[in-house]
């Protein structure tokens, strides 16, 4: 059986690989949000139990969870913004459809 | 005893954020894959309990169940996002299969080094008290604490401008 700070990791990771696998099988933008939130997500715990599980200074891993949710909430605010300005352009946020360097 | 309704308590919620994350990522509607999310959210947001840090839970609360998940769906009201809408569609196996190799990936490279190399860890986390995480960022990281709200100021300000309808065009 795994310590403690080893199964918090372990949730961490699952969350990592589920937003990598959400963001390479998602075909909208909005999916790819949200697989994003997810790892965002996994990476606050990581360290948070990190900090909290270790010697390491407890409160300085709080806070750097804190500046993770920060950044997330600034991140979803831009992306939101360039979700609206995709759909307004070219009707769809399907990935297929964002392809104009292509041609 | 504690210690056991402890590891119980730990797999509800693992269970809650492996669900939800499950659900957030193969769902084929992107309404109950927002659901799956907001469940992930809550779920980490237990698990912050369980690491006897209660303001890191009230924040995931405040911060991602709150305003991130509002933000994702006002998104989602945005784009069309019907039932039978464009994630509907049967993906390409071999599409399927890459995309697990790449969410398969992280677990092959990480999972050996969380298990076989454990880090010397404490039992039980020891709470800390609120004031000392106002200290570390009031006194000691002043600076990254009010770079974040300039960059969350930036973000919105750039968000309403990019989204901005123009009248006259």
């Amino acid at each position: 059986m795994p310590g403690p700070l080893a199964l918090y990791h372990l949730a961490a990771l699952a969350l990592l690989a589920f937003g990598i696998l959400g963001l390479t099988r998602r075909r909208t933008l909005v999916g790819m949000l949200i697989s994003v939130e997810l790892m965002l997500n996994g990476a606050g715990l990581a360290i948070a139990a990190s900090s909290m599980l270790s010697g390491a200074n407890a409160a300085l891993g709080q806070a750097t969870t804190l500046f993770v949710m920060g950044l997330a909430a600034a991140e979803a605010t831009i992306l939101l913004a360039i979700i609206v300005v995709v759909f307004r352009r070219f009707g769809s946020t399907r990935t297929s459809d964002l392809t104009t360097l292509q041609e | 005893m504690m210690e056991i309704i402890t590891r119980l308590v730990f797999g509800l919620y693992l269970l809650v954020i492996l669900g939800g994350a499950g659900l957030a990522v193969f769902s084929a509607n992107l309404v109950r894959a927002f659901v799956g999310m907001v469940a992930t959210l809550l779920g980490a947001a237990g698990l912050y309990l369980l690491m006897q840090s209660p303001f890191l839970a009230f924040m995931q609360l405040l911060i991602y169940v709150g305003a991130i998940c509002v933000l994702i769906f006002f998104a989602l009201m945005l784009t069309n996002a019907y039932q039978g809408g464009d994630e509907s569609a049967p993906a390409p196996l071999s599409k399927f299969a890459r995309s697990l190799l790449a969410g398969l990936a992280p677990l092959v490279l990480l999972l050996p080094t969380v298990l076989l190399h454990p880090v010397a860890a404490k039992e039980k986390p020891e709470a800390t008290p609120l004031a000392e995480l106002g200290k570390v960022l009031l006194e000691e990281y002043t600076v990254p604490f009010e770079l974040i709200s300039i960059i969350l100021l930036i973000a919105m300000a750039g968000g309403v401008f990019l989204a901005w309808e123009r009248r006259n065009r």
